[in-house]
């Protein structure tokens, strides 16, 4: 009989460690006897970044299970509804756009739209023709009503929210609500056991903290992963150029302007420029590549983006934060007792917003894969380290897909991202293929893949690719395409009738709050 | 309602208001508004159903007529046929208003008696005058002002109930299966009801709270109305000739 696994043990603080805190503690009894005990040590001297403000969908199961009530989360992290990515000037910079909705094409699961759109692509965007989202984003609509309850939905949603507000939040409930133990002090040194585990870490003011399975949550520093254990890094700048974020906060036009329910994304001459929208505020950032565009042409750019909305004097004396990091992921995740969770594990760039959602899905993992003793874990690492590694070469193609099928040419930036040599073989392959097939379910090649067929044919017909399907089918299903285009304009015209803008239903929140049930 | 006045024994002198009941008058109703103090009337005849106000997300009570939107089965040959009718419904045309008043310099809102003059019950040829030849209110009136402060209270009441039903986790979605004689099928969404099974694994102590509160009388009566669909059903087979 080997030793069971009773103490976990966090190091971070920030959006990263307290989701993998709470999921854990949400899993598994902690009772003091029988059950785990859940640790979160955080320094007091080092901030966290503060950004990630979009999620996926996947952050409301992840709150429901947490216990966490919706409408206190909403209002307490200053947060509004997300639909999806609103793409701006990325195929042709010719003011066009294209989305990424979360809501899969009409029909998808027994279903393919997509080569029965082709014929129509010149009269209807991809996303037009196949789901009500992209509809609801151009006027401005909720993804839901203030009847509908807690976490369910006429339209799938995430959120934009305040990462820092946010961090508060579920420091609060899982210390209150999830016996999660909080500890803030300064890690000065990790100890490491005779077999090379990580036997305990010390601190400045609390001594030794000993544990079955530490997990490290400690930001792009990676104290455990990359300090102690030296696990390699990989880089991805050959592929994604991104290394650098210009962040600044902006007030709306008006407190009653409009809230964006879509992230909106509009690429520059060296990166793309993010515009995420909270009730009361809008977070705006340039993420660019340091080796095409100096800081001062970056922040020249970012200030053309806001004087229009702005003005422009405050968008000369906006305040604006530098954040630099290296595109990439480390070579395993998992390593011995030890397992990274959010930038600590890698960080390739803010694009679809994947890194809220691999925490989600790390801390998801672990916590229901928890290894019950020592034993067990040299297995569940070994799958930890091959699933997600498959989900970041995954989140990698498919960023990689938004700037390949590009026809800018404006910047050295453009030119080079779309080259051949930067394209990993994966999405060379599949880029072939889809010449002749649309993707569908066979491109998953894993369950649960980080983003669905349906994503890469929002992008790739959003971006103007042609498949040209040459082999003729016995069975005419053009008769059931038309029907489902039908269905999706019926459901499209019922949602624009029914559901409010984002910022009404924010202040409805406010004033009575979302049903539980 | 639209064009909603305080109502006064000198401009509504000559007002009648008519008490038959029938479609013309606004009677085909789906459901109505009801509350607990009237639930003992309301589950001898109606099942009791919970909504949602689409423009609130808040829950509210409802004494069901029908099965879809303007079918009120127990309205027949301009008669209601049930002994009771639920109170919002025999309000009509008459409402609450508030008018703030100045009480020993203190502002204070006070309820008044409001009247929609566009109703199709309001007239001045047919039905129960309002007032007497002097001003003085007629019973009929004194009748609908009872009602009104009847709803008033059992409004406030019911919006405590209800919140307990949330606290406790005692409401559910439900869907109602019809079937008809001519083994036709529909299904009728979107209300919920208390559960019985939650309400059995209630704790001693939160049944004994729930009944200090009396709400769980109320309970029992919205779940003892669930018997009542078996006669929406009966009346919705003879109305279709099955």
């Amino acid at each position: 009989m080997h030793k069971p696994l009773r103490k976990i043990v966090i190091v971070g603080g920030g959006s990263a460690g307290w989701l993998t805190a709470g999921l854990i503690a949400a899993e598994h009894s902690t009772d003091p006897q029988s059950g785990i005990e859940v640790t979160l040590i955080e320094s007091a001297d080092i901030p966290p970044i503060g950004v990630g403000e979009g999620t996926w969908p996947t952050m409301r199961s992840t709150l429901k299970k947490m216990g966490i009530s919706e409408t206190d989360f909403l209002l307490e992290c200053d947060a509004s509804f997300k639909q999806g990515s609103k793409f701006l000037d990325w195929h042709t910079n010719t003011n066009e756009h294209y989305y990424h909705p979360f809501t899969l094409p009409y029909g998808f699961n027994d279903t393919n739209l997509a080569p029965f759109w082709q014929p129509f692509r010149d009269e209807i965007s991809f996303a037009d023709a196949v789901s009500a989202q992209s509809h609801l984003g151009e006027h401005g609509l909720a993804p839901k009503q203030i009847s509908t309850a807690e976490y369910d939905f006429n339209a799938n949603y995430g959120y934009h929210l305040d990462a820092g507000k946010f961090a508060i939040l579920l420091q609060k409930h899982c210390t209150k609500k999830l016996a999660v133990k909080h500890i803030i002090d300064h890690v000065t040194q990790v100890n490491n056991s005779e077999t090379g585990d990580i036997a305990s870490i010390t601190t400045k003011n609390h001594g030794d903290i000993s544990g079955d399975l530490f997990i490290d949550c400690t930001g792009t520093s990676s104290i455990l992963l990359a300090k102690h254990y030296k696990i390699p890094f990989v880089s991805t700048k050959g592929i994604l150029f991104n290394d650098s974020a210009l962040a600044l906060h902006m007030p709306h036009e008006s407190p009653d302007s409009p809230i964006a329910s879509f992230t909106c994304s509009t690429a520059q001459t060296a990166g793309w420029i993010w515009d995420i929208a909270l009730p009361s505020r809008r977070g705006v950032g340039y993420t660019y590549s340091s080796t095409h565009i100096t800081d001062d042409d970056a922040k020249k750019e970012l200030r053309d983006y806001i004087t229009p909305i702005m003005g422009d004097t405050a968008a000369q004396s906006v305040k604006i934060r530098k954040i630099d990091f290296s595109p990439g992921y480390r070579e395993k995740f998992w390593h011995k007792n030890c397992v990274a969770v959010g930038l600590s594990a890698g960080f390739v760039e803010p694009l679809e917003a994947t890194a809220l959602a691999l925490v989600e899905l790390s801390a998801k993992m672990i916590s229901e894969q928890l290894p019950a003793d020592r034993q067990a874990m040299d297995l569940v690492a070994k799958r930890f380290n091959a699933k997600f590694l498959h989900r970041w070469l995954n989140v990698i193609d498919f960023l990689k897909l938004h700037y390949v099928l590009s026809q800018r040419n404006d910047s050295d930036y453009w030119r080079e991202i779309k080259d051949d040599k930067s394209i990993p073989d994966s999405l060379r392959e599949q880029l072939l293929l889809w010449k002749t097939q649309t993707p569908y379910h066979y491109d998953a090649i894993h369950a649960e893949e980080m983003f669905p067929s349906a994503s890469f044919q929002y992008i790739l017909y959003g971006m103007g690719f042609i498949t040209q399907e040459r082999n003729k089918k016995r069975v005419d299903g053009s008769k059931k395409a038309q029907m489902l285009f039908g269905e999706n304009i019926k459901h499209t015209k019922q949602l624009l009738s029914s559901l409010p803008s984002n910022r009404e239903l924010i202040n409805k929140i406010k004033q009575y709050g979302l049903p539980k049930i | 309602m639209a064009n909603s006045v305080l109502l006064n024994s000198i401009d509504h002198q000559e007002v009648k208001v008519i008490t038959e009941r029938s479609e013309k008058y606004g009677d085909n109703l789906w459901y109505s508004l009801t509350f607990p103090s009237e639930f003992r009337s309301v589950q001898a005849y109606y099942p009791i159903f919970f909504n949602k106000d689409v423009n609130t997300g808040e829950f509210f009570s409802v004494a069901m007529f029908g099965f879809q939107d303007k079918e009120n089965l127990f309205l027949t040959n301009n008669k209601w046929d049930a002994p009771y009718i639920p109170l919002s419904v025999a309000r009509q045309p008459f409402l609450i208003g508030l008018q703030k008043v100045n009480e020993d310099g203190e502002e204070k809102e006070q309820r008044v008696l409001h009247i929609s003059m566009d109703h199709p019950r309001v007239n001045k040829e047919h039905g129960q005058e309002l007032f007497l030849e002097f001003g003085g209110n007629t019973p009929y009136l004194d009748t609908i002002a009872d009602m009104l402060e009847a709803i008033h209270h059992g409004m406030v009441d019911s919006k405590v109930f209800i919140n307990s039903l949330i606290e406790h986790e005692l409401l559910e979605p439900f869907t109602l299966e019809i079937k008809l004689d001519d083994k036709t099928q529909n299904q009728m969404l979107g209300f919920y009801i208390i559960s019985e099974e939650k309400v059995s694994e209630l704790s001693g102590d939160i049944l004994a709270k729930l009944h200090a509160k009396g709400h769980l009388q109320a309970i029992y009566m919205a779940i003892a109305s669930q018997s009542n669909i078996r006669g929406l059903l009966i009346r919705k087979n003879i109305q279709l000739g099955l």
